[in-house]
């Protein structure tokens, strides 16, 4: 007996077992973090000023915490569907694929054209905007601060946008492996600008920061005094220097730092034939590693801005994005971390480093665009959801141009409605985000409800073994993420100061409703069209029953 | 002109098939399989290769009604008769076949993969025969046939059991041409195009061109023949997977630039076969993440991936008719 206790027994494998190593899971930990937009600036433009008396490093802090359940329920969900995974097989698996196609298509496909738009305003006013005004004061030559002027009007907003979709169009639909030779290109830049601009902010002092900013904004727009302007017209404008601590404005941050941290989730492939706990645990890594790394750079770097301009310059850059405060706008660019760094170096070198990171990484924004959203077209063509034409695959590029494309054409509109029409690219810019989120936190339910309304599944995934007591672990763990998903969504649609409800009027909600109402129609129309040729739509997702 | 018209005939009712591969070993995707018939209304089942598990599970009996096994890398410790027969229902989900034994017994087979690979062979052609007869069970007294290959990933020995077993519903159709319906033949090929796994039915690309031109010279009429061909065709996007370095065992993906690189690991040959023959319709597996279709002229070939480790049954239901394809879907079960 004691001898039988000494037996660990091996698993049996013969050569044709298709095992494959395990990947390292550092590459997909590091562009894990390349698409959770350490670039996205509205947490530090937006909520000091929306929500003021706000503590941002909190703020971030909860919304790692809120995030961090449903990056958990992810991990169960892509171990348990690791070859067809993502969010509209994880829904049409546990709740039918009516339901799957809608809201993936709805709140993903269609709402995601919005990060497409918002993908060429961060190139233009995050990216070339700082870029080249920086360039033009360290290098004098007034070509550069023009240029730099002009990316940030609505004009050139829309044109670097409709720019940044084409080439990034091209550079897709050319091959995968041209844009995987970029991205990792784009990963370095990103950590030497993100780099730079830590130090630049640790190693400046307030006094330094002022006299910096003043000499920049003379050089560009020949304001004498910049800082003291604006932050007297931003008290105007209804700031408070020194605010009360506020919790509720705190818990509100979360939401917007969401916008970063809500892609923790994004990279839920594997590749591998056999699941096994490595799997699992690489994952895990994956997902919840970078989720914890993006948090603390975007802590640090609001731990950085504090300490390099002082709360009273958080509060006047953020005044001219959330109220407007045109005073504190320099060359018409609003102060974004990125500008007040380029604000404190004279070295074009310096500055191009920045700005280059920038401008990568805002590229980097509409190609996952454009990735996860022709992915998911293709599915749901080839589940006969959309018309064939979406799913085909180009035989000579082997990409799916008509997918890529037919995005592309999609696109202009919306991207030319959102620097057009007042308030869209500024109050309610997160609306994307309330969309998406919206998306991933019924993926967290649909983790909760694995076990049940998918039972053989689960059965069969590695992390059916955890439990907490009687319950499984990943219905604890989406559940909670289903429930602080929830809260971050709600606060998007009823909360005045985060968007949708700002302007008090049905515009939003009517948007939201029929983005919902399209992509039902969609739906039974194709349904409708399929069946009257013999095809049930059904089949793609109707489980058979084995016995 | 006919009162009534023959299936599959143009002017007539469509034949509608379903077909699904790759399904190694896994107990409940199988059952699936063959109440799909019922439950797509089709009038055949087409298996289009893979059909033996990948990994034995020995379970190492202890002390005092226990058992001891490892599975995806965790210990498990069974304590109850109860828990031995959930933990076997997830090794028959996942494909994986086991046995019960002794510590003695297991030492016999550890580190000895001749008589590992012989137990395999020894289980999984047990399974099989056990398949062949639920196939001929289930579909007593129907029309509907279901149409078994092998494909790379399965033994010579292990097969010998669809010959063995099959009576009426079964048909056994690797290199042969079969009947599908009154216009309608069916050309199956289980081979695959070299793997890094050495597998045991794999050929050269020219051996597998050779088998199919052979096939092909039995069939009178290409247009009405359907191509069941295990390996796909090649650059395709039906058999784009990881590229590996079989340098290393296991095999390792080879990353460039922080990525796996993917490629087409189908076959020229068969490329050239849907080229040149212009069949009805190409029906390819191999490839579990490769789903989709692609033409080659009139004629579209599908691969409808696999998902068999989930319990998933992905497949495709093509309709044809006087040699043409009419329609299809994609379905997951």
């Amino acid at each position: 007996m004691a001898e039988a206790e000494a037996v660990v027994p091996q698993v049996f494998t013969r050569r044709a077992s298709r095992l494959v190593r395990v990947m390292s899971p550092y590459s997909a930990f590091i562009y894990n973090i390349l698409t959770m937009g350490l670039i996205f600036p509205w947490t530090y433009v937006w909520a000091p000023t929306a929500f003021q008396g706000s503590n941002l490093v909190l703020g971030i802090l909860f919304a790692f915490l809120f995030e961090l359940p449903i990056a958990l329920a992810y991990t169960w969900l892509a171990t348990s569907l690791p070859r067809s995974g993502g969010d509209y097989v994880f829904q049409s698996r546990v709740f039918g694929g009516g339901f799957g196609f809608t809201v993936v298509f709805a709140f993903f496909v269609v709402w995601i054209l919005q990060w497409v738009a918002l993908s060429g305003w961060l190139m233009a006013t995050l990216g070339l905007a700082p870029t080249f005004i920086g360039l033009g004061v360290a290098t004098k030559i007034h070509a550069f601060t023009s240029w730099g002027t002009w990316c940030a009007t609505s004009g050139g907003i829309i044109t670097i946008s409709i720019l940044n979709a084409l080439v990034s169009l091209v550079l897709l639909v050319s091959g995968f492996k041209n844009y995987v030779r970029f991205q990792y290109l784009m990963w370095y830049a990103i950590l030497a600008s993100f780099g730079l601009m830590l130090i630049l902010f640790f190693t400046t002092s307030h006094g330094a920061f002022v006299s910096h900013i003043n000499s920049f904004a003379a050089s560009v727009d020949g304001t004498k005094n910049f800082f003291g302007a604006a932050k007297s017209a931003a008290a105007h404008a209804g700031v408070n220097f020194n605010p009360p601590f506020y919790l509720f404005g705190t818990l509100m941050v979360a939401p917007i730092a969401w916008t970063s941290l809500q892609w923790a989730s994004y990279s839920v492939e594997q590749g591998g034939e056999i699941k096994n706990a490595h799997v699992f645990r690489n994952q895990l890594f994956i997902i919840v590693g970078s989720l914890a790394v993006t948090a603390g750079l975007l802590i640090l770097l609001a731990v950085a801005m504090r300490h390099g301009i002082g709360q009273d310059g958080i509060l006047t850059a953020s005044s001219g994005y959330w109220l407007g405060n045109s005073n504190a706008l320099i060359g018409g660019a609003i102060l974004m971390p990125n500008l007040l760094a380029i604000a404190l170096t004279t070295s074009p070198v310096l500055i191009a480093i920045i700005g280059f990171g920038y401008i990568l990484n805002s590229f980097q924004i509409v190609c996952n665009c454009y990735i996860g959203c022709t992915r998911i077209m293709v599915a749901q063509g080839l589940d006969g959801l959309l018309p064939d034409w979406f799913s085909r695959v180009n035989a000579r590029l082997k990409t799916p141009v008509n997918a890529h494309v037919a995005y592309f054409l999609a696109s202009i509109p919306v991207i030319w409605a959102f620097n057009k029409v007042a308030d869209w690219s500024t109050k309610w810019a997160l609306g994307v985000t309330f969309a998406n989120g919206a998306v991933m936190t019924l993926s967290a339910l649909a983790a909760a409800l694995l076990p049940y309304r998918a039972r053989a599944l689960y059965q069969a995934s590695p992390g059916a073994k955890f439990r907490w007591g009687n319950i499984p672990l990943v219905t604890v763990l989406g559940g909670l993420g289903f429930a602080l998903g929830a809260f971050m969504v709600g606060s998007f649609l009823f909360v005045k100061d985060l968007g949708l409800a700002y302007s008090n009027g049905k515009t939003p909600y009517i948007i939201v409703l029929l983005t919902a109402v399209f992509g039902l129609l969609v739906y039974f129309i194709m349904r409708t069209f399929r069946a009257q040729k013999g095809v049930k739509v059904e089949y793609a997702f109707a489980e058979i029953p084995p016995e | 002109m006919p009162l009534f018209r023959r299936k599959g005939a143009a002017g007539g009712e469509p034949t509608r098939l379903f077909y699904a591969s790759d399904i190694h070993g896994s107990e409940p995707t199988y059952r699936k399989f063959l109440n799909a018939a019922k439950f797509y209304g089709v009038d055949a089942l087409v298996f289009g290769g893979d059909l033996m598990g990948k990994l034995l599970i020995p379970i190492v009996r202890g002390a005092e009604g226990t058992w001891r096994a490892r599975l995806q890398g965790q210990k498990h410790h069974l304590t109850t008769p109860e828990q031995l027969v959930q933990f076997r229902k997830k090794l028959d989900t996942l494909g994986f076949y086991s046995f019960e034994c002794d510590p003695e017994e297991y030492r016999w087979y550890e580190g000895h993969q001749d008589r590992i690979d012989a137990k395999f062979d020894e289980l999984a052609k047990a399974k099989l025969a056990e398949w062949v007869a639920l196939a001929e069970e289930r579909l007593a007294g129907t029309p509907i046939r279901v149409y078994l290959c092998g494909g790379n990933d399965d033994t010579d020995e292990c097969l010998l059991a669809l010959d063995e077993a099959a009576r009426d519903r079964v048909v056994t159709c690797e290199n042969r041409i079969v009947e599908i319906d009154d216009d309608h033949v069916m050309a199956t090929v289980g081979y695959s195009t070299p793997t890094p796994w050495e597998t045991p039915r794999e050929r050269s690309d020219d051996q597998i061109g050779e088998v199919i031109e052979k096939l092909m010279s039995e069939v009178a009429d290409p247009s009405r023949c359907v191509l069941n061909f295990h390996c796909p065709p090649l650059d395709s996007g039906l058999d784009t997977c990881m590229k590996l370095d079989a340098s290393v065992w296991p095999p390792a993906p080879i990353i460039e630039h922080g990525q796996p690189v993917y490629y087409g690991a189908g076959s020229r040959s068969v490329t050239e076969a849907l080229d040149r023959y212009q069949p009805t319709v190409g029906l390819h597996g191999h490839i579990h993440e490769s789903r989709g279709s692609a033409r080659f002229g009139r004629t579209t070939a599908f691969n409808p991936g696999s998902e068999y480790g989930e319990g998933v049954l992905r497949g495709v239901i093509v309709a044809i008719r006087g040699g043409q394809l009419t329609g299809h879907q994609f379905t997951s079960g």
